[in-house]
């Protein structure tokens, strides 16, 4: 029974518009521009039914296109992370409100991703919103192993260190 | 996974979608099918109009090309007359010349 899947556009659009919107958000950290680059990768997918053959392989598809075109956005725009976040943040009343230290923690660590480098940033995006594998996120971006391993690494690192000194500043403002 | 890996991990549960996103991309989709079937149906227009225009100037060049090969034609025949014309001139010249002889020595 090969290829016996038949897919449906419409519902594809229906299962996977957050993912694909949540990455693109996060890649690009402008609303905006996630909503084109979602729209974008829909768009090509339709172009390219035709050769997709299950539904895992549509999400893998879809990922992979999503990466590409929001860095793609990105690299267009020149867009720097932070200051946009932080303006998203305040403009379209993202999440940080009625949170406790916690929540708090976990938006800025949401803003604070989009200050790290885009190739850090992708990894770690797939890593911990999608939660593949450095094998699968390889994949996805077509880089090697090893390259995805550093990658992670150092963001990890890198995202840790800014969270402890966001963290000071926080607990000092009280 | 750490405490701060288990953090990052909560923080970046999926967004919903903004509203409208799908009904979005399926009008810029069926905008898009509109507008390559309209595209298929310039091409072919242009490919028939193409076609059309190539056969009028395929038969304008036949029938011009008739009109020079009849005339062609007609001159060649002309040619023909006249040299055969030509000859019999000749012979009848040659004829009375005879004839004027004759006469002389009859005389």
């Amino acid at each position: 029974m090969a290829n016996a899947w038949q897919p449906d556009f419409e519902q594809l659009v229906e299962e996977h518009q957050s993912m694909v919107f949540s990455l693109a958000l996060r890649m690009t950290g402008d609303r905006g521009l996630a909503e084109e680059v979602a729209q974008d990768a829909f768009l090509e997918l339709d172009k390219n039914l035709r050769n997709i053959e299950s539904p895992e392989h549509a999400l893998f598809w879809l990922r992979c296109v999503t990466m590409s075109r929001a860095t793609d956005a990105l690299r267009r725009r020149r867009v720097r992370g932070m200051d946009l976040w932080v303006e998203i943040e305040e403009r379209h009343g993202l999440p940080t409100e009625n949170a406790g230290a916690g929540s708090r923690l976990g938006s800025k660590l949401e803003a604070l991703l989009t200050t790290l480098p885009e190739a850090q940033r992708a990894a770690i995006l797939l890593r911990y919103q999608e939660e593949l594998t450095p094998e699968e996120i390889a994949k996805a971006l077509d880089a090697p192993l090893a390259t995805v391993k550093s990658h992670l690494q150092r963001g990890l690192k890198l995202l840790r260190a800014k969270a402890e000194s966001h963290l000071k500043e926080f607990v000092r403002g009280g | 996974m750490d405490g701060f890996e288990k953090e990052l991990s909560e923080s970046l549960t999926r967004r919903p979608a903004p509203p409208g996103l799908k009904g979005r991309i399926l009008a810029e989709r069926a905008r898009r099918a509109a507008a390559k079937q309209n595209d298929r149906h310039v091409m072919w227009m242009r490919l028939a109009a193409s076609v059309a225009i190539a056969a009028v100037l395929a038969g304008a060049a036949g029938w011009q090309w008739q009109r020079v090969e009849e005339r062609r034609r007609g001159e060649e025949a002309r040619q023909q007359v006249m040299t055969a014309l030509g000859i019999t001139a000749k012979a009848l010249d040659k004829v009375q010349k005879r004839l004027q002889a004759n006469d002389g020595k009859e005389e």
